[in-house]
């Protein structure tokens, strides 16, 4: 049975900036013959799988394509060349909130951040309740999101993420939200999905003792390429002496 | 015509976003102000006025050859789709910029949040000719069985619509210039279509500009059928037809071959 849901095959990801973002500037470059972008690459020809059930992490310095990877994963962004399969329903918990509009109510903002991330009306109405009672705001869930404190409202964007019931969860420098409380109920979640083999978890952190904790396999990834692929001491270690060099 | 059923499986799929979509967009574009939806009303009325003073009064503009009709009421008819077309195509074209957040982060068939606006746009549509209805009662204005057409009058009108809102909502994110450049064409376009002139007064030898310009014939259909009780010319009819569908086409492949890129560029 093939089990790996997360395949990247020699995946290549390279920016292009636009030099010039009005015609204004950007038809006498063309006609000077200049360069009208800059590329930048931020994964090279990089391969690795995944498999059902796995934890990994992927830990590296500020630049080095964690972000990519998971946008890549997502499906957000597409490959420059190489291949990404993933199958599965993705849910992202990237920088939550992307959906949230300010001057819906927190309860029109379940329904609407909901379907963002695919869900279906049956399986947020059914849900509703405990969206609701994770995020421990129920007293102000019918008033704009706009009046809400910033903890509020990363709050009622986790929960609903945490609900979508994913496949394939990515998590993205998010469990700094909130305070202590909430932070130690949100990791509590996770390690009940993380006991849940169909359930495929991929955590990026800068902090290595919630990667060593939680996470069953590190990628470590530095200058656009895996440099350590493996158990999470180990690579942690290799991640902590190249940055002391 | 292959990606083009490809995406409309895939935005039936998505119909739930779809639908908060859009009523995110009808619920928040008037909060915070006192008259709300209103203005959706007092807009094209004002305009309404302002034009029919300018145009029948001052420049006696006469309105067709069939007879009567008071000027503003011809000019309403044709005002409301013009304003549904040219407020859909601006705000598409700047939907996918404002959505930045949720294309860096999230997947869904991008082309949702250009159909969300034009449909948003759609029900300001519906508001709006509560005027209109109020106003060809109180004229007494006789309509018969051949009103029916506007129904397929505004599908050829929308298919027109989505096509260039995705050309231009993709071009855009881009290049920025492309909506004052849009507000530009919009604006010169609203002469080239009979408006706020009748058709039959534009001389022979420039007709076929009009032909080939769907809005024309759309909006001169528009006015055939409420106003005059007539049947729309049929030969203009298919060929705004053809060319909505070309440019829906035509929209949507240049949309499919930037969407990769979408995030990258935002």
């Amino acid at each position: 049975m093939n089990n790996t849901v997360i395949k990247f095959e020699n995946v290549t990801k390279k920016f292009s900036f636009q030099n010039q973002k009005t015609f204004k500037e950007f038809l006498p470059a063309l006609l000077k013959g200049e360069d009208t972008t800059t590329g930048f690459v931020a994964l090279d020809n990089l391969s690795f799988e995944i498999k059902k059930g796995e934890v990994v992490g992927i830990i590296g310095p500020n630049g080095s394509g964690k972000s990519t990877i998971l946008k890549l994963i997502a499906g957000v962004m597409s490959p420059t060349s190489g291949k990404v399969s993933v199958k599965g329903q993705v849910s992202p918990l990237i920088e939550l909130g992307a959906g949230m509009h300010p001057e819906l109510t927190g309860r029109e903002n379940i329904y609407l951040n909901g379907a963002i991330l695919g869900l279906k009306r049956k399986e947020i109405v059914a849900n509703l309740q405990n969206i609701i009672d994770f995020s421990e705001i129920s007293e102000f869930i019918d008033q704009p999101v706009k009046h809400y404190s910033s903890g509020m409202y990363m709050r009622l964007a986790f929960s609903i993420a945490i609900h979508v019931h994913p496949e394939i969860l990515l998590v993205d420098e998010i469990l700094a939200v909130g305070d202590t409380d909430f932070q130690a109920k949100c990791f509590a979640k996770m390690n009940e999905y993380k006991k849940d083999n169909n359930i495929t978890i991929v955590f990026v952190s800068h902090s290595m003792g919630q990667v060593e904790t939680f996470c069953e396999r590190v990628i470590y990834l530095n200058h656009h390429q895996i440099l350590a692929d493996g158990d999470p001491k180990t690579t942690i270690e290799k991640y902590l002496s190249d940055t002391n060099k | 015509m292959l990606p083009l059923f490809k995406e409309i499986k895939d935005v039936i799929k998505w119909h739930e976003l779809l639908w908060q979509m859009v009523g995110r967009e009808v619920k928040t574009r008037y909060k915070q102000s006192i008259l709300g939806y209103f203005w959706v009303i007092l807009n094209p009325m004002a305009q309404m006025i302002v034009m029919s003073f300018a145009f029948s009064v001052i420049m006696r503009i006469p309105t067709n050859s069939a007879g009567n009709v008071p000027y503003s009421i011809f000019l309403f008819v044709a005002l409301l789709p013009w304003n549904l077309f040219s407020n859909s195509l601006s705000s598409a074209a700047s939907s996918l910029v404002g959505s930045a957040p949720l294309i860096t982060k999230v997947y869904f068939p991008r082309t949702i949040l250009v159909l969300s606006t034009i449909l948003a746009k759609i029900v300001d549509f519906l508001f709006a000719n509560i005027i209109l209805i109020i106003y060809m009662i109180v004229y007494h204005m006789p309509i018969n069985a051949n009103i029916l057409w506007i129904f397929p009058i505004f599908f050829i009108q929308q298919i027109f619509t989505i096509g260039l809102s995705l050309f231009f909502a993709a071009a855009n994110l881009l290049y920025r210039d492309i909506q004052y450049l849009l507000s530009l064409i919009l604006l010169l376009w609203m002469y080239l279509t009979p408006v706020i002139y009748p058709a039959d007064l534009v001389p022979e030898k420039y007709r076929i500009i009009f032909q080939l310009n769907p809005m024309s014939v759309i909006i001169n259909a528009y006015r055939q059928t409420i106003l005059g009780g007539g049947a729309p010319n049929y030969t203009s009819l298919v060929i705004a037809l053809v060319l909505s569908i070309i440019v829906l086409i035509g929209g949507l492949s240049y949309f499919k071959s930037r969407e990769k890129i979408f995030a990258d560029n935002i």
